[in-house]
C-alpha cells in the first residue's frame, strides 16, 4: 500500500469532487423537461441576484423545485449508505457487512409501514418512523449479535440475515392484510425511490450526514488499527469500544438517515466501499471520504439514468445503482486477480 | 514518530473533510433560502381569475376558472375527459392510457403510480386529474408544491352510484356540467333498465378473477362489487381487503357458477377456457367444464363511464334468458337497446 499523504488525500478527494460537480450538471441538464445550459445558468445566476421574477416559473419548478432537491437527495443517500456501509465493514471486520444485509433497510421499511397504517397523514411521521425502525433494528440486532460480553461476527451477521427475513415476513403479512391505498407507495419506497424528495429546506437532513460522516472519519485512523485485530489495537492504545461505539451509532444514524427519506436502496454501502477500497487501498482514512464521494456520485448518476433512460416513464433508482455499480465492480474485480 | 506524522496527516485530512461538508452546507442554504421565496405567485399574471374547489379527498384546489389545459393521470379519467366531449383540452395523459384509441396519441406523462413531473410542467396544464383508485398522495403532494392545480377524485367509493357521483363532480369542475349530467343520466337509465330486467332472476354466484397467477380477486367494500350485483350476480369471495389473494381450496369450496375475468390479460373467452381446462384443478370445477366463464372488457374494474358496458356485457352472458323473455314481449321493434358505447359519446 502506498503511504498516504495529505496531497495524495487532497488530489484524489478533488479529483472525485469534480467527477460529482459534473454528475451535478449533467442531471440538472438532463430530463424529461428540455432546458439548456445557459437557460440553467441564467436561473442560477438570476435567483443568486434575487431576481425571482426574471425567471421564468417552468425554469424555477424544473431546476428548484424537481431536480435540485433530487439531486441533493441523491448525494445524501449516497454519501451516508456508502459511509455507513464502509463503518460496518470496519466495525465487524467482515467485508458482507452492509445496511441492507444487517436488516436496518428492512426495520426502517417496517417502522414507515407502522406509520402508514397508525397515522397516515401526519407529516413527517414516516420519516421519523422509519428511522426509529432503523435504530431499534440495528439494537436488537447488536444485541443477538453479542456472546459472552462482545460481539461475535459471524453471529451478528446471522442474526442480521434473520432480521431481514423475519423484518420482511411482517412487511409481507401487513401489506396483505391491511386495507388501504396508502401502501402503494409501499412497493416504491421498498425498492428504493428518490422521486419524493423531502424538501430541500431540511437543514438538519444535512447536518445529520456531515455529523455521520465526520465521526466515524475521526475514527478512522484507530479503524486501521482494528482492521489488524482487536488485541493488537488494545496494546498500541485504542479505545476500542469507544471506537465501536461511535462507528456503531455514526452508521446507524446514517443508515437510518438514507432510508427515512429515499426507502430500500440496497447495494450501495456494499459497492462503493469495495470499489474504493479496489482503486485507491484500504487504509480508512482516505477510505472514509472517498466512500462518500463514490456513494454521492453513484446514487446520483444511478437517478439521472432512471429518471432518462425511458423518459417521461420513471424506473427505479435501486434497479440502477446495481445497472451502473456491478459491471464496474466486476470489471475492478477481475483486474485485480490478474 | 511514524504515528505522530500520520497523526498529523490525519488532521489535515480533517480539515479536507470539513470543507467537503462546509460545501454540502452552503449547497443546502443555498436552494433553502431559493426556498422561501413563495411559489405559484408567478402564474397569478397570466390567468387571475381563480376558484377554490375542495376534492373528493377534501384538499382544496385552488384553480383557473377557465379550464383549457387537462391532464389525467388514469386511464379511467382520461376516458371521463373524452365522455364528456373535452378531447381538445386533454394536453396530455399516462403510458397506460388506450381508451378511446386517439388517447394513445396524447402526449404521455410517464406511469400512473409515478409519472414524471418534469413532463406534467411541460404540457403547462391548467388543472391535474388524479384518482384515489391508482395514483399515490406523494405525487398529489409533489405537484401542489409545484403550484399545479390537482384534483383528486374517488376512484375507490364502495358502489356504482358513487362513481357516477364522482364522474358528475368532475364534469361540474370542468365547466362541462350539462354534458356530466346528461352522461350520468344516461348511465343511470342504463342501470335502471338493467334492474327492472334482472330483479326477478336468481343471484348468480360468480368468482372474479383480476389475476390468475396469483389467484386474486375482489373484496365487497368495491364499487367493483357492487357492478356485479347489478349484473345480477354476487361475488363469492367475502373479503374487506380491496384486492384479496385466495387460495384455490377457497375455490373448490365456494363452488362458483361463474368464473369472470377482468379482461387485463387480453385474451379471448375461448382463449380463457382453453387455459383453465389444461390447469389442474380448475379443470375440474363445475364452472369450466361447463364453459361458464365471461371474459369482460376490462373497463369493469375502471370507475369509468364504460363500467356500465361491462355491467350490461356481464347480465347478458350470465342471463340470457332475461334478455332474451324481454325482447319477445315488447316485440322485434324494442329488441335489447343497442346503445353506442357511452364512452365514444361526443
Amino acid at each position: 500500500m502506498r503511504p498516504l499523504t495529505a496531497r495524495r488525500l487532497a488530489l484524489i478527494c478533488a479529483a472525485l469532487g469534480a467527477m460529482l460537480f459534473i454528475a451535478v450538471v449533467i442531471s440538472l441538464r438532463m430530463g424529461a423537461y428540455p432546458i439548456s445550459i445557459p437557460e440553467i445558468v441564467m436561473t442560477l445566476v438570476n435567483r443568486f441576484f434575487g431576481r425571482r421574477n426574471e425567471i421564468p416559473p417552468d425554469f424555477w419548478n424544473v431546476v428548484y423545485e424537481i431536480r435540485l432537491p433530487r439531486i441533493a437527495l441523491g448525494i445524501l443517500v449516497g454519501a451516508s449508505l456508502s459511509t455507513a456501509g464502509a463503518g460496518f465493514q470496519a466495525l465487524l471486520r467482515n467485508p458482507l457487512a452492509d445496511p441492507y444485509v444487517l436488516g436496518v433497510s428492512s426495520g426502517a421499511a417496517l417502522g414507515a409501514i407502522i406509520s402508514l397504517a397508525i397515522a397516515p397523514q401526519t407529516a413527517g411521521m414516516i420519516q421519523f418512523a422509519a428511522f426509529a425502525g432503523a435504530g431499534g433494528t440495528i439494537a436488537a440486532v447488536y444485541f443477538l449479535g453479542r456472546r459472552g460480553g462482545h460481539v461475535d461476527t459471524a453471529t451478528l451477521l446471522l442474526a442480521g440475515i434473520v432480521a431481514v427475513s423475519f423484518l420482511s415476513a411482517v412487511i409481507m403479512f401487513l401489506m396483505t392484510t391491511l386495507p388501504g391505498r396508502e401502501f402503494r407507495g409501499m412497493a416504491f419506497w421498498l425498492m428504493g425511490d428518490l422521486a419524493s424528495p423531502p424538501p430541500i429546506s431540511s437543514h438538519w437532513l444535512y447536518l445529520l450526514l456531515v455529523i455521520g460522516v465526520g465521526s466515524i472519519y475521526t475514527t478512522s485512523s484507530d479503524l486501521n488499527l482494528i482492521l489488524t485485530g482487536e488485541q493488537e489495537a488494545r496494546h498500541l492504545g485504542v479505545n476500542v469500544n469507544r471506537v465501536k461505539i461511535v462507528v456503531y451509532v455514526a452508521a446507524s444514524l446514517l443508515t437510518g438517515l438514507a432510508v427515512s427519506v429515499s426507502g430500500a436502496i440496497g447495494y450501495v454501502g456494499l459497492l462503493v466501499p469495495h470499489l474504493m477500497r479496489m482503486m485507491f487501498g484500504s487504509d480508512y482514512r482516505l477510505l472514509i471520504p472517498t466512500s462518500a464521494l463514490g456513494g454521492a456520485i453513484l446514487v446520483v448518476l444511478a437517478d439521472l439514468l432512471a429518471r432518462t433512460v425511458v423518459a417521461p416513464t420513471e424506473l427505479p433508482v435501486g434497479a440502477m445503482t446495481a445497472l451502473v455499480g456491478a459491471p464496474v465492480f466486476i470489471y475492478l474485480m477481475r483486474r485485480r486477480v490478474r | 514518530m511514524l504515528e505522530t506524522q500520520k497523526l498529523k496527516r490525519a488532521n489535515s485530512n480533517n480539515a479536507a473533510m470539513i470543507a467537503f461538508a462546509g460545501a454540502l452546507l452552503l449547497l443546502a442554504t443555498a436552494v433553502r433560502a431559493s426556498a422561501d421565496v413563495e411559489p405559484g405567485g408567478q402564474s397569478n399574471a397570466r390567468t387571475p381569475r381563480y376558484r377554490i374547489v375542495t376534492d373528493d379527498v377534501g384538499r382544496e384546489v385552488k384553480m383557473p376558472i377557465e379550464v383549457n389545459r387537462i391532464v389525467t393521470l388514469a386511464p379511467n379519467l382520461t376516458e371521463i375527459v373524452y365522455a364528456l366531449g373535452l378531447a381538445d383540452k386533454l394536453a396530455g395523459d399516462t403510458n397506460e392510457c388506450d381508451s378511446p384509441p386517439a388517447a394513445k396519441s396524447k402526449p404521455h406523462v410517464g406511469e400512473p403510480q409515478n409519472p414524471n413531473l418534469e413532463a406534467i410542467i411541460a404540457l403547462h396544464p391548467d388543472l391535474v386529474l388524479a384518482t384515489t383508485a391508482i395514483n399515490r398522495v406523494e405525487t398529489a403532494d409533489a405537484l401542489g408544491r409545484l403550484g399545479i392545480a390537482v384534483y383528486t377524485s374517488d376512484g375507490e367509493a364502495e358502489t356504482v352510484l358513487g362513481i357516477l357521483d364522482s364522474i358528475a363532480r368532475m364534469a361540474d369542475l370542468m365547466l362541462a356540467q350539462a354534458k356530466g349530467a346528461d352522461l350520468v343520466a344516461q348511465m343511470r337509465r342504463r342501470l335502471d333498465e338493467l334492474h327492472k330486467r334482472l330483479e326477478d332472476r336468481p343471484m348468480v354466484h360468480v368468482l372474479f378473477v383480476v389475476w390468475l397467477d396469483p389467484l386474486t380477486t375482489i373484496g365487497q367494500k368495491t364499487f367493483i362489487a357492487d357492478a356485479l350485483r347489478w349484473a345480477g350476480t354476487e361475488s363469492v369471495v367475502l373479503s374487506k381487503q380491496t384486492w384479496p389473494q385466495i387460495s384455490m381450496e377457497e375455490v373448490i369450496r365456494l363452488e362458483p357458477d361463474y368464473i369472470v375475468f377482468a379482461g387485463t390479460h387480453g385474451e379471448s373467452k375461448a382463449t380463457e377456457l382453453t387455459d383453465l381446462r389444461s390447469r389442474p384443478v380448475w379443470r375440474d370445477l363445475d364452472a369450466v367444464q361447463v364453459g361458464h366463464v365471461v371474459n369482460l372488457n376490462q373497463e369493469v374494474i375502471r370507475p369509468s363511464p364504460g363500467l356500465v358496458d361491462a355491467i350490461e356485457q356481464l347480465a347478458r352472458q350470465v342471463h340470457p334468458e332475461a334478455f332474451a323473455r324481454r325482447s319477445e314481449n315488447r316485440g322485434p321493434s324494442s329488441e335489447i337497446p343497442a346503445e353506442e358505447p357511452i364512452r365514444c359519446a361526443r
